[in-house]
């Protein structure tokens, strides 16, 4: 009896070491494609910055020299990196903000149920189709300094005209400017989608409470809307980070390096200069930012969100 | 309940006075790119309508395979980011086995690499391989997508389980059960998808720009930026009408499928 | 389960497949093309935009007509800094052209970076005569003896002018200022009479700021410009270099300076536009501007400080080079090419239509060239100006793989003084970050 039963238990632990087996083959397989490309095209060129970030390198970007930390020494004494650092935190502090909160104004008023309002919502997201190179054309009209839109509606209100692109205190703005114009789209569309899941009950009892519009907006509106708003947070600052192509095409890092933001920095560095090694050290630098922002936002931001 | 009317003609106002900012850099692009250069640069209204500026673009630019080569790319990301995601979403919604969780948290945690941050040794590998300037070059790179796999996860968590065990007591396999039943079911989430997709693809800078040097292949983003290069002296009416070229597409995807992108990105985003 | 994965893995190699394609597919459209021996095609990178470029193509197009062995497909690739960005990318793969045109700047980085074949292979093999070419530019372009590159495109900077606006401010309009305290003292006068007009705008661009230490004498690197030994920091004098911002601080503070930062574009078509008077940039476009103005353009040598000979200018523009990479009879038809553009009738057309100079004298001799310089004097400016320079290390241009990033760090400074800062910081930050670019330069190559 005993005997038999043990026996029993091994030809089933057996086969269900065996399904074990089956199950996580089979579920690798399905994974497979996405882990292959996530280790080609993330991991390994991750670990190969890493690597990079160490050395100097020739025109090719192989490995040439061994400097150990020289090169984020380097980018820590530089005056040039400390800017391009510095302005990526302001253009991150400028347009964010701004975004989310141009953004959610538009979404409440075309929240509201109004005939022709669907018009609206096509013009306010019309941006989401239109593409960085696009944008930067359209907004390189506007800053024009002999003939564009911007400086002329100044001159007709007497204001001197701005260079908007060749003075360093302007520059940093306009591209700002360009880029909340060309993030309203995706994040009104967000964020539109987000107030018509809240549960339109909630609106009616605080009607029958009469309560006012803002009331309703602050303490139904807003807080329903959080994990929305967290989401909509998170990636536009990652986006923020990430900022390339209307700084090549508008202003080129310039004036005196005030719109040299990482991004821009790592491509000049690395494919203009042919230096990898430096743009190594600030793309690791650029991982280890976004890594900490995300961070810190998960910790605080999770806690406060109210979720349905 | 209905609005009171003073408080509808605020809205009104409202409505049209913030989305006529919103628009006006697209409609001043769009009216430019009919308008004679002498007229624009005179500061002048259209004075006269004139079709100049397309001829131009399209006889001096190879606008039309810059276009073939944004389709082909787009489209091939587009197909690859949904076949990997709904494999991935697949295997973490209905196959149970070891390590399934971790695995999950590490295609998470992929979200928080910036592409730009590895784009170096990227570029070195395409190179290496032999891929310049090649729609696999263009394309590869981007098939696995964290975003999508967690979007249609979400989607997929809401087809019940027992159907699967049903069909796999019925001798339908796993494969199967995906394609023909899973996929029909996620329809909206896919489009949602594709289209988002297609729009980010359309849309990309840095890479096309690193991994093209030639008309053959470069996309119409490059061939964009390289007109504004070309184009010296401002030809502010050709490089609009090469713009709206490039816009139209997109706009025209976004008019037709805001809807499913609206309701799909929030709930991946959200719920 | 296993039927599963082989299904899944057909429906994923189908995609590959797919996507592979369109690479496949082009490589064969290359070979087929290649082994059919109709026309050898020689891939040409360059990076003339604009009236420049129309010129070229023009060229391009009566070459592959007046022959049917080879065709020449001409690819621009943007400014000369993105064109070479590109090369330095896609160097040693099959994306990389036969031949490439490359600004003088580069000149070290191409030898450098051993991808490419000295042009004087194909002379020597040909015994191809290169003493019919302006003497300037063969010296500038030969080094040891030797020609690592085929000339092609030069021209010097030169300064532009509206006549009119001279008029108006009762100026001479045919004695352009020649110091840097003349210009300014007619940019006061322009102003004066105009206020919607400034006076005088210089480019942020570094290929300026050596022209200008050039015709003061100045050197831009050590050791003799870099031509003796290796550049190990900067060679001009604080004195030299502060004479230039020094000069430009005036005239920001007169209230008569333009400031296009470094846009090139926006600053002709302001010139264009009437905003400012006069302006320094490659005589290159010498046609482009008399063309496209509405008013009478002069163009004049460029100016030195007050107390300073002028030494004159430093050849800009770029030469051809011979990719190592490409088959021999793609190369051999590349040159043919090469020689083709150095005959005097394609120098003339060429230098009528843009303003650049014709590398073969011979060509000022063409029809076309006499009946140019009738209609349009300002063409002969350019060639008088660089006939008149003393040939000296100065003149003759620094070496150094590094200059390219030089010139940001100079465009950087020449920006923060526009915009009012103090030129002596401003001064300090140029040098002490150019000293850094060289040096990191140096480490990187082991030196």
């Amino acid at each position: 009896m005993q005997s038999s039963s043990s026996e029993l238990k091994n030809v089933f632990l057996k086969q269900k070491k065996k399904t074990r087996r089956q199950n996580f083959f089979k579920g690798i397989m399905f994974l497979l494609p996405s882990i292959i490309l996530f280790s080609l095209f993330l991991f390994y060129p991750m670990i190969k910055t890493f690597y990079l970030s160490f050395f100097l390198t020739d025109m090719a970007g192989t490995p040439t020299v061994f400097v150990g930390l020289d090169n984020y020494i380097q980018l820590y004494t530089s005056d040039i990196f400390r800017k391009s650092f510095i302005s990526t935190f302001l253009f991150v502090l400028y347009i964010v903000p701004s975004s989310i909160i141009i953004a959610l104004f538009l979404a409440v008023l075309a929240n509201e149920k109004l005939k022709g309002v669907g018009l609206f919502r096509t013009m306010y997201s019309s941006t989401m189709g239109i593409s960085v190179a696009a944008g930067s054309i359209f907004w390189m009209y506007l800053f024009n300094p002999s003939m564009g839109l911007l400086n002329e509606a100044l001159g007709v209100i007497g204001i001197d005209s701005i260079g908007w692109l060749t003075d360093p205190d302007w520059a940093l703005i306009a591209i700002s400017l360009t880029t909340i114009w060309m993030n309203i789209g995706f994040t009104f569309l967000i964020l539109l989608g987000g107030l018509q899941s809240i549960d339109q009950s909630l609106y009616e009892n605080a009607n029958i409470e009469g309560a006012g519009y803002f009331r309703k907006l602050f303490q139904i509106t807003v807080p329903m809307l959080s994990p929305t708003l967290f989401f909509v947070l998170v990636v536009t600052i990652i986006n923020a980070f990430q900022t390339f192509g209307q700084i090549d095409i508008l202003t080129k890092g310039g004036p005196q390096y005030e719109t040299n933001l990482i991004v821009y920095s790592i491509y000049r560095e690395a494919f203009v200069n042919r230096q990898f090694g430096p743009a190594s050290a600030q793309a690791v630098v650029l991982f280890v930012i976004i890594l900490i922002m995300t961070a810190i936002q998960f910790k605080f931001a999770e806690r406060k969100v109210h979720y349905q | 309940m209905s609005i009171p009317l003073p408080q509808k003609i605020i809205l009104y106002v409202l409505l049209i006075v913030t989305s006529l900012m919103v628009f006006l850099p697209t409609a001043l692009a769009f009216i430019m790119s009919f308008m004679t250069n002498q007229d624009i640069l005179a500061g002048n209204l259209p004075q006269s309508f004139t079709l100049d500026n397309y001829k131009y673009v399209f006889e001096n630019f190879p606008m039309l395979q810059y276009l073939i080569n944004s389709f082909v790319v787009s489209i091939v990301i587009m197909i690859g980011q949904l076949l990997l995601s709904s494999l991935a979403a697949y295997a973490f919604v209905f196959l149970e086995f070891k390590g399934r969780d971790i695995i999950f948290y590490i295609f998470i945690a992929t979200m928080m690499i910036p592409f730009e941050a590895s784009v170096i040794p990227n570029f070195q590998t395409i190179r290496d391989l032999g891929w310049l300037d090649t729609y696999q070059g263009l394309t590869f790179p981007f098939f696995a997508m964290a975003f999508g796999t967690f979007l249609l996860r979400q989607n997929f968590k809401m087809i019940p389980k027992e159907l699967r065990e049903a069909s796999l007591i019925e001798g339908i396999g796993d494969f199967k059960f995906y394609l023909t039943v899973v996929l029909p079911v996620a329809k909206t989430s896919l489009i949602t998808l594709g289209v988002y997709g297609f729009l980010t693809s359309w849309n990309m800078y840095l890479w096309p720009l690193l991994a093209t040097t030639n008309d053959k292949v470069r996309t119409v983003q490059i061939g964009l930026k390289q007109m504004s290069s070309q184009e010296q002296l401002n030809q502010w009416g050709v490089l609009m009408a090469g713009s709206v070229i490039v816009v139209i597409p997109t706009l025209l995807l976004l008019f037709l499928g805001q809807k499913h992108l609206q309701k799909g990105l929030t709930d991946g985003a959200v719920k | 389960m296993k039927k599963n994965s082989i299904l899944l893995y057909m429906a994923l190699a189908v995609t590959l497949i797919l996507a592979a394609c369109g690479g496949s597919e082009e490589g064969n459209e290359a070979e087929a093309e290649g082994a059919s021996g109709e026309k050898q095609t020689v891939t040409f990178w360059h990076a003339m935009g604009g009236q420049a470029q129309t010129a070229l193509d023009d060229i391009v197009a009566g070459y592959n007509e007046s022959q049917d062995e080879v065709e020449v497909v001409a690819e621009y690739q943007g400014s000369y800094d993105e064109a070479l960005t590109m090369f330095n990318s896609v160097a040693g793969t099959d994306s990389a052209p036969t031949m490439m045109q490359v600004f003088e700047i580069g000149t070290q980085t191409m030898i450098d970076g051993g991808q490419i074949t000295p042009i004087q292979e194909f002379i020597d093999a040909d015994d191809y005569d290169m003493s019919n070419l302006e003497e300037n530019i063969t010296t500038y372009y030969s080094q040891d003896d030797m020609f690592y590159s085929m000339p092609f495109n030069s021209s010097t900077p030169v300064m532009y002018y509206n006549k009119d606006a001279f008029e108006e401010a009762g100026l001479d309009a045919e004695a352009p200022p020649e110091t840097y305290e003349a210009v300014e003292e007619v940019s006061r006068a322009i102003t004066e009479s105009n206020p919607d007009m400034k006076g005088f705008s210089l480019q942020a661009y570094g290929w300026l700021w050596e022209q200008l230490l050039a015709n003061q004498g100045g050197h831009l690197l050590n050791n003799e410009n870099g031509r003796e030994s290796a550049a190990t920091e900067i060679g001009w004098t604080d004195e030299q270099g502060l004479s230039i911002l020094q000069w430009v601080e005036n005239m920001v503070n007169d209230g008569t300076f333009a400031n296009y930062g470094t846009n090139g574009d926006n600053m002709a078509a302001g010139f264009l536009a009437g905003d400012v008077a006069m302006y320094m940039q490659s005589s290159a476009s010498v046609r482009e501007v008399v063309d496209n103005a509405d008013f009478e353009v002069g163009v004049a040598f460029i100016p030195h400080p007050e107390g300073t000979k002028r030494e004159g200018v430093v050849i800009g523009g770029a030469s051809l080079w011979m990719m190592n990479g490409a088959p021999e009879e793609e190369q051999q038809a590349a040159w043919e090419f090469m020689k083709y553009l150095q005959q005097p009738e394609v120098q003339a057309e060429w230098h009528v239509n843009t303003g650049y100079f014709a590398i073969n004298p011979a060509a000022y001799e063409e029809e076309v060239a006499v009946q140019a310089h009738e209609e349009t004097p300002q063409l002969q400016v350019t060639i008088d100006q660089l006939q008149s320079t003393t040939p000296s290390n100065a003149t003759q241009g620094a070496l150094g793989n590094f200059l390219p990033e030089g010139r940001q760090v100079v465009e950087s400074g020449l920006e923060s003084v526009y915009n009012g800062e103090d030129i002596e910081a401003a001064h300090e930050t140029i040098v002490e970050n150019y000293n850094q670019v060289i040096e990191q330069s140096n480490a990187a190559q082991g030196n």
